[in-house]
């Protein structure tokens, strides 16, 4: 299967006053396409500077970084807009749903800035599959949490993009509701065959996924592959608990 | 591997880019409470603008339609002396029709209901005047029986109202007693304001020697109107006696220069209304740059998203151009129809004060100037702040706090430049005058440069000396005033503008009343009586005694002309084209005195004052006021030969006063020494205060009924009628400044309410904490109380030096400050930015902390 995503050598430093703070050192590693990975690491380890990175929400300070055979360094930032526009899909933690939009609205989004037409269709078949086909013409201040949340996974999906970014899908809803978002969120991911990246601290949520990132301070610390059915959860709770101590 | 490292994509620009004008509109439809004061800034300004330029292109109009009606000729003589016989004769050998008037200040008696003297202008009248426009009489007839019956005459209608003059009453003026035709409504060339001054009663020219008004020293006012078959004779004729008018010290006019004429006159008025347009309009235009920048920063959020999922930086940018300028062409809009709305109470107000009948009409041009510069300043000043749209990071999606990048682009230096460009090019266009447009685009940017200076200042000092001992609400609202994000300098900037504005109407208007409130001191006089003749003194002092009333000056005045200056006849200078004297310096009467000291009113300011020339072959050294000796030309030791009754009297220049005019009339230009013009004919001004309304009626009855000739001027009357001009005048200032005001507000508003954003976390975290709301709102209270504490002082005190400015060299009075109603300005600008302040707060202590929260995570 070929890759999706290639990071070589991604550094990524900020200039703090007179000192530099380098948050990503030295991360490389390759996505296949269709799979399922999760980026894990306590608060301060680079997790969400390296989605954003992959993402091409932002540039790194050395290394290189290549999205469906795009190499991202060379582009400027509206050419990144277009990959983005093109191939790539976000799920927040936040939602990050446009207040103006309804729910419907918000869907539709993505393809029609790609100047698409006949979305409705589509828009509403991926609000049915996340049971809001009825709050389609609600605003997002009218819809609960996970209600938002929801909407934000049919947005994601409604460009049918190659590779899907979330980042704390569930760190902003209660256990329940976590519950039926992460469900959502890997069933249609399945049923779409779409590459998911998902970074997040739940290692309950992680343990969806084929391979899980593990980052501290900066660097890869760990990069493993969950056979089907094998859990490493035990392992990774000892670790975490010492990271967020 | 081969990666892609070039992206080939369909290029839109904005007007093929359908998904940005969609998203424009779905975005704003249920956001345009978010652009009020956006709006609101565009509406106003324009209507402004709109207002002052249509009701200008309609006086321009009514000037260019209604000179010759105003005229009332095609040529008219201005003389203050006898029209020569040679010259009069010159003019009938023209063979084309001719009118006259003369007129004087007189006394005149109202025999009628509420009978009484006033202070009048007696207009005798000869011929077919006016040839143009109408004589409006009530009733229709009162003319024609005025010329053809005999002893008629006719009076302007403020004054029959006033002596509730009807028919088959009498007026007595000097000798004669004259029988009441009716009222005059409307007279070519006449006004309300010249009206409620020196009201008019006419006469037929034949009996103006009976009534013996016209004596020596007399100040007759003639004028000789003729009638052309075209404009081009009357020019013509303008050409062909332009030297002997000149040589005569006469003055003329033709409907042209009568255009220009008032069109000069009008010229300050234009420049106030365009300075008032200017500054609502830059007003306007802070407003559209801070409500989009305010716009802008709600929107983040909104932008990260978009460019995370894939918009372009200028797509972003194109969605919320195209909400400001869609705004900006609805806001010019409804300004244009709020401007015309206005155009309509302009006249209303101003309508007294000009001699033209306004038409209000709509200006297409103001109109289209209107939407043009609304547009113009609707994308001008919000893609200034609409550009850092451009840079806002997807990445804020995942950090909030992540900052723009801050790059200075080409279109950021286009836009700043245009920003400078605009406002000067528009002042230039305003005032037709670049260089009047640089003073008020220069004034600007002092004005702004100066509170910007003060904020910056005002917030180092805070910091500096920061109160650490105070509590913590009067702490914690000191602290605002520097901390990160603070609002300081852009509040102080706009409330301190406002405050400037209203200070300097303020203070100009005080130190216009205080050139007329002279009757206030307490020995000063207040009736003046002049036109005595010699014989007649010894009677008038006799009669003002037996009334009881002091005698507090009798002043001889004796009427001469310049001979020449500095060796130079008066022709010779005339002629000298190199020469600036300006010919009515030269050419008029002046009317002198003399006497050995100083009045109350006057003070030397060069060389000496000669007290008395004491043999006849002495030199005579004259004092002059400073005004003339500049217009004149004049310097100390200078020789100046004066025309007394045909005498040649040499003198020089012995010194300079520097005159007050206004206090204790009568004042004068030059002043002799005693011994030299005692055997010259004159008249005496006798001068004395009267203490009520009654004494001054029963004198002025007996003295009009003694002495016919002589008159007085009651200045109480005068100050009255001042008094009121004045309130009207105030009340014109007022109303127009209250469009900058106004929009003066709305900026301050946007600037609050930008404000408030930033400080909402804040309270809505003390909230969270167990801040009381009574705390909540007096720390918000106590900031804005600051903030308006230091702009308005600012304000008014640059004020004092605009006010001053303003005063001594565009309006030439005396700088009187009244410091009462600097307070009172001061006190209401603290008071509304509280209450702004206030009202912007209430959302959150009325909101419970987690709505809030909520709302901001949102």
């Amino acid at each position: 299967m070929s890759n999706i995503l290639t990071a070589e050598n991604l550094s990524k430093s900020f200039n703090t006053g007179d000192k530099k703070l380098t948050v990503l050192d030295s991360v490389s590693f390759e996505v296949e396409s269709g799979a399922t990975v999760a980026i894990v690491g306590p608060s301060g380890s680079g997790k969400t500077t390296l989605l954003g990175l992959c993402a091409g929400l932002d540039v790194p300070s050395e290394g290189t970084i290549s999205l469906v055979d795009i190499k991202l360094n060379a582009l400027n930032e509206d050419d990144r807009a277009y990959v983005r526009n093109q191939h790539v899909g976000f799920i927040f933690q936040n939602f990050q749903l446009l207040p103006t939009l309804t729910a419907l609205e918000n869907v539709m989004l993505p393809l029609e800035l790609r100047g698409e037409k006949n979305l409705l269709r589509r828009a509403k078949e991926l609000l049915e599959r996340v049971e809001l086909i009825d709050r389609g013409h609600h605003y997002p201040s009218q819809l609960s949490g996970g209600e938002q949340q929801r909407v934000a996974i049919a947005r994601a999906f409604m460009s049918n993009p190659k590779i899907l970014f979330a980042d704390e899908p569930t760190g902003n809803l209660d256990e329940d509701t976590a519950g039926i978002v992460t469900k959502l969120l890997f069933d249609i991911n399945r049923e779409e065959g779409t590459t998911l990246i998902l970074v997040t601290h739940n290692l309950e949520l992680a343990q969806h996924t084929q391979r899980i990132l593990q980052l501290k301070g900066g660097k890869l610390v760990s990069d493993r592959r969950l056979p089907a059915n094998e859990t490493i959860v035990s392992d990774l709770t000892s670790e975490q608990e010492s990271f967020t101590a | 591997m081969e990666y892609i490292i070039k992206i080939k994509k369909d290029k839109k620009n904005l007007l093929t880019d359908k998904w940005v004008w969609s998203m424009a509109w779905k975005d704003a439809r249920n956001n345009f409470s978010r652009l009020f004061l956006f709006i609101s800034s565009i509406v106003i300004g324009i209507a402004a603008l709109v207002a002052i330029s249509s009701f200008n292109n309609n006086l321009q109009e009514d000037i260019d339609g209604q000179a010759k009606e105003l005229l009332g000729a095609d040529y008219v003589v201005h003389a203050n002396t006898a029209i020569e016989p040679s010259f009069m004769a010159r003019m009938d050998t023209l063979g084309i029709e001719i009118a006259n008037t003369s007129s004087l200040a007189s006394m005149a008696y109202f025999m009628t209901s509420t009978s009484g003297t006033r202070l009048v202008r007696v207009v005798a009248m000869k011929g077919n005047f006016p040839f143009y426009g109408e004589l409006e009489t009530s009733p229709d007839s009162a003319y024609k029986v005025m010329k053809e019956n005999g002893a008629y005459a006719m009076v302007d209608s403020n004054l029959a109202t006033q002596y509730d003059v009807s028919t088959g009453d009498s007026i007595k003026i000097g000798n004669i007693t004259f029988q009441y035709a009716g009222e005059v409504k409307n007279i070519p060339g006449g006004g309300a304001v010249q009206a409620s001054f020196t009201p008019s009663i006419y006469i037929p020219m034949e009996y103006l020697d009976s009534t013996g008004l016209v004596q020596y020293g007399s100040r007759v006012n003639h004028d000789i109107f003729l009638k052309t078959q075209t404009t081009k004779i009357a020019e013509d004729i303008a050409d062909l006696l332009k030297n002997d008018v000149k040589k005569q010290g006469h003055t003329f006019e033709t409907v042209e220069s009568r255009k220009e004429n008032l069109g000069e006159a009008f010229e300050n008025l234009y420049r106030f209304f365009n300075l008032l347009a200017f500054v609502a309009l830059i007003l306007g235009c802070i407003g559209v740059a801070s409500s989009v920048h305010i716009y802008v920063k709600e929107k983040r959020a909104t932008v990260g998203v978009l460019r995370c999922i894939g918009a372009s930086g200028w797509q972003v940018f194109n969605i919320f151009l195209i909400q400001t300028v869609s705004l900006g062409i609805l806001g010019s809009f409804l300004g244009v129809i709020l401007g015309l709305g206005l155009q309509y109470s302009i006249p209303a107000i101003l309508g007294e004060f000009i001699p033209l009948d306004i038409n209000v009409a709509i200006s297409w041009v103001a109109v289209s100037q209107g939407m043009l510069v609304g547009i113009v300043i609707a994308i001008l000043f919000s893609v200034l702040p609409l550009i850092s749209v451009r840079f806002v990071p997807p990445l804020v999606v995942l950090r909030n706090a992540m900052e723009s990048s801050r790059k200075v682009t080409k279109t950021m230096v286009l836009t700043i430049s245009l920003i400078v460009i605009f406002p000067l090019t528009f002042a230039a266009f305003l005032t037709k005058s670049w260089a009047v447009g640089a003073m008020f685009f220069g004034g600007l940017l002092v004005a702004f440069g100066c509170l910007a200076l003060f904020a910056k200042f005002l917030t180092f000092l805070v910091k500096r000396f920061f109160p650490h001992g105070w509590n913590f609400i009067w702490r914690q609202s000191l602290s605002n005033l520097f901390r990160p994000n603070n609002q300081t300098t852009v509040l102080v900037v706009v409330i301190g503008l406002g405050a400037f504005l209203v200070a300097t109407l303020s203070l100009i208007q005080n130190s216009l009343l205080n050139q007329v409130e002279f009757v206030g001191n307490e020995n000063q006089s207040n009736t003046i009586l002049f036109d005595i003749q010699p014989h007649q003194v010894d009677g008038v002092i006799q009669l003002v005694s037996d009334n009881n009333l002091p005698i507090n000056q009798v002043v001889p005045i004796v009427t001469t002309r310049l001979k020449s200056l500095r060796g130079k006849t008066i022709d010779i200078i005339q002629k000298d084209t190199s020469d600036n004297i300006p010919n009515w310096a030269l050419t008029r009467e002046y009317r002198v005195t003399y006497r050995d000291s100083l009045h109350q009113s006057e003070k030397l300011i060069e060389g000496t004052m000669q007290r008395e020339v004491v043999n006849s072959g002495d030199t005579i050294f004259v004092t002059i006021s400073e005004g003339l000796k500049e217009t004149l030309e004049l310097e100390i030791g200078d020789r100046v030969v004066f025309d007394v009754q045909g005498i040649p009297i040499i003198t020089y220049i012995g010194g300079v006063r520097d005159v007050e005019w206004s206090n204790d009339p009568p004042n004068f230009i030059f002043v002799f020494p005693k011994g030299v013009l005692e055997p010259a004919p004159k008249i005496f001004v006798l001068t004395t205060k009267t203490t009520d309304k009654a004494t001054a009626g029963v004198f002025q009855r007996e003295l009009i009924t003694a002495f016919p000739n002589v008159s007085a001027i009651d200045l109480n009357i005068i100050l009255e009628t001042l008094q009121t001009f004045f309130d009207k005048v105030a009340f014109v200032i007022r109303f127009m400044a209250l469009f900058s005001i106004i929009t003066g507000l709305v900026v301050l508003a946007g600037a609050v309410i930008n404000s408030k954003y930033l400080r909402m976390k804040e309270n809505v975290l003390l909230r969270t904490l167990g801040a009381l709301k009574k705390q909540i709102v007096a720390m918000t209270l106590i900031e804005y109380g600051y903030l308006g504490f230091f702009a308005g002082l600012t304000g008014v005190g640059l004020s004092v030096i605009s006010g001053w400015g303003l005063a001594t060299f565009f309006f030439e009075v005396k700088f009187s400050p009244d410091y009462l109603s600097l307070l009172g300005v001061w006190g209401v600008v603290i008071l509304l930015t509280m209450i702004v302040g206030w009202w912007n707060t209430r959302d959150v202590v009325n909101s419970s902390p987690l709505e809030i929260l909520r709302r901001e995570v949102l």
